[in-house]
């Protein structure tokens, strides 16, 4: 927590509905030292966001639900939940009770990782189960529709994991498969 | 003739045309039927309504269907009671039990959301009916499915009471029983209605399906010569039924048909399962999802899909909420059987449960007027109860034998009259 607040970065992962007012990037770097400031910066960088995360009066909408690492910030502070350098923020909308993500995911493998067991490793490290719906690997490039099913907190680990080690992650939009 | 005019997001008020969807794409808020009560008012009446069978149907105007229902005509009208032993026993003076342990044809109130459903879905075109349940909403949509000619899925939590598993699997459905909790059944339901293009009566139909729950509220009202009581109790699991109780008192109020609605709903949980009464005595307007543990399973929804409007109708109507132990539900159960000659499932004893405790506390007072909401029956919950009534007395076919235990009985009773036992 070297750094001064504005310069702090975080990681924002944009839910799919979302996607289409931050210019199709589902993850984004932004700055601030609590989840409040992040969500400004969010907003003044990408301002089609503040309508459909605020309501008229400026709070947060009920349905969108707002984690930190693995974490729901209604249980943490809300919007005064302070940040760390490299912190990672979720926006999930709940959907009529469920926080709910979607659990179909391509993953897209650069060079350094098709000899890599990714798959094996997420479902070990985390309390998820994997199941390969279609892939396509060849030697420089590889892609795997999965399903992952497990928790939330536990998927929402893995797609970090993911994150980290360089795996682009893209939701599968409804009826891509089957 | 009908009376819809769109659905309409509870939070951001967008309005979109009538389909099965369930999520405004906006605010990811819940969408709700609005329907054109100013039309209703000039058409509904309570001699109209009094002429019709006796079903929940009677009140179709303020029922999302654009022509007569095709599933689940006998639905509804179940009795109203005064129950004079059960107020003797809680010690209040007026007491009304509501008693959907008999409806039709599955004995619980999910006949109700559900023939609203499935009638929907036949109006939509679906072939295929599916839900996410913790047994009642299981054994119904089965039920209803088979009698309506459609095909159905239906998803529970692997581990439920036997009662509702053969309860289910006897109409010949589809019953997949999922290694998780209910919330865990629901959140895998969200992903199958997303790729499979089924009915899911709690998911994409649920803004039609829920609305089948006002049908309770209304016919309380018309039972008691349409007033309300001074207070209901109402079980919560997913926190639909309380908010559309109300709903339905409200739309009454609105079209004419009732005067000032001043009724208190009063929320009912088991302490195992109790996310909406914490959140209630926390004073808190958003609820925290638990990990339930209770032998109330109709109840235990650790994460409840309107407990937000649930806590939002406690609070408007002045009511309150209080939970009970797996022990004073049985409580609640005996109780009622012992007094009413009802024999209602664990959510029922839940909220005998509560009601005794609302009334002990104070918060109902004991010369005001009080509706129990028994919803479930007792023979689908056997296994809550199986050590806890007693045996029955084996003897030989000879009547020395019968002379014998009868004798000991009596001598049980004197001594217990007499006091020394």
């Amino acid at each position: 927590m070297g750094k001064r607040e504005e310069e702090m970065e975080v990681q924002v992962r944009i839910p799919t509905p979302l996607k289409k007012l931050t210019g199709e990037q589902d993850v984004i770097r932004a700055k601030g030292g609590t989840v409040g400031e992040v969500l400004q910066w969010l907003t003044e960088a990408y301002p089609g966001l503040k309508e459909r995360l605020r309501d008229e009066q400026g709070e947060l909408r009920r349905f969108i639900n707002i984690y930190v690492n693995d974490e729901d910030i209604r249980f943490i502070q809300n919007l005064e939940t302070p940040l760390k350098e490299g912190d990672r923020l979720s926006i999930i909308p709940a959907i009529a009770g469920g926080s709910y993500s979607r659990r179909r995911v391509t993953l897209t493998f650069p060079p350094k990782l098709i000899k890599e067991p990714v798959i094996y490793n997420i479902g070990h490290r985390f309390n998820v189960i994997t199941n390969i719906r279609s892939a396509n690997v060849s030697e420089n490039v590889g892609w795997v529709t999965l399903e992952i099913d497990g928790e939330d907190e536990e998927y929402v680990k893995a797609l970090h994991y993911l994150d980290e080690i360089g795996v682009a992650v893209e939701p599968v939009e409804r009826n891509v498969i089957e | 003739m009908n009376y819809v005019r769109c659905l309409r997001c509870r939070e951001c008020k967008r309005e979109y045309s009538i389909g099965p969807t369930h999520v405004c794409e906006f605010c990811f808020g819940p969408l709700e039927v609005v329907y054109d009560y100013e039309k209703i008012k000039g058409t509904l009446t309570q001699e109209k309504i009094e002429d019709r069978p006796k079903s929940m149907w009677r009140y179709r105007e303020l029922l999302p269907l654009n022509d007569e229902p095709s599933v689940g005509m006998n639905v509804g009208y179940t009795p109203l009671i005064r129950a004079e032993g059960l107020a003797k026993a809680l010690g209040v003076r007026e007491l009304y039990l509501k008693n959907d342990a008999v409806n039709h044809p599955t004995l619980s109130f999910k006949d109700r959301v559900v023939s609203v459903a499935l009638s929907k879905a036949k109006e939509f075109g679906f072939r295929v009916v599916a839900c996410a349940s913790t047994g009642n909403l299981a054994n119904s949509v089965a039920a209803l499915a088979a009698a309506g000619g459609l095909e159905s899925y239906i998803f529970v939590p692997y581990d439920l009471e036997q009662g509702k598993i053969l309860g289910t699997l006897v109409y010949g459905t589809n019953l997949i029983g999922i290694k998780g909790s209910y919330d865990e059944v629901n959140r895998l339901c969200s992903e199958i209605a997303e790729n499979y293009g089924w009915a899911f009566v709690n998911i994409n139909i649920r803004p039609f399906y829920a609305e089948g729950s006002k049908t309770f509220g209304f016919e309380i009202a018309e039972q008691l010569g349409w007033r309300t009581p001074q207070h209901v109790v109402v079980p919560m699991a997913g926190g639909s039924l309380i908010t559309k109780i109300w709903k339905g008192f409200k739309e009454l109020e609105e079209i004419g048909l009732l005067d000032e609605v001043r009724t208190r709903i009063h929320g009912a949980q088991a302490s195992g399962s109790n996310p909406i009464t914490s959140a209630l005595k926390e004073g808190v307007d958003w609820i925290k999802p638990q990990k339930p543990k209770t032998i109330a399973k109709s109840l235990a929804i650790g994460n409840p899909a309107d407990g937000y409007y649930a806590l939002k109708t406690i609070r408007e109507s002045g009511g309150w909420g209080e939970d009970v132990t797996d022990e004073e539900l049985i409580e609640g159960m005996k109780l009622l059987a012992k007094t009413e000659g009802i024999f209602t499932e664990t959510a029922g004893g839940v909220t005998v449960g509560v009601t005794k405790k609302l009334i002990e506390q104070g918060v109902i007072p004991r010369d005001e007027s009080v509706l129990i909401s028994i919803t479930g029956n007792g023979l689908k919950t056997q296994e809550a109860i199986r050590d806890r009534v007693g045996r029955p007395l084996i003897i030989d076919a000879k009547l020395t034998e019968f002379k014998k235990i009868f004798e000991a009985k009596q001598k049980e009773t004197d001594l217990r009259v007499h006091g020394t036992i």
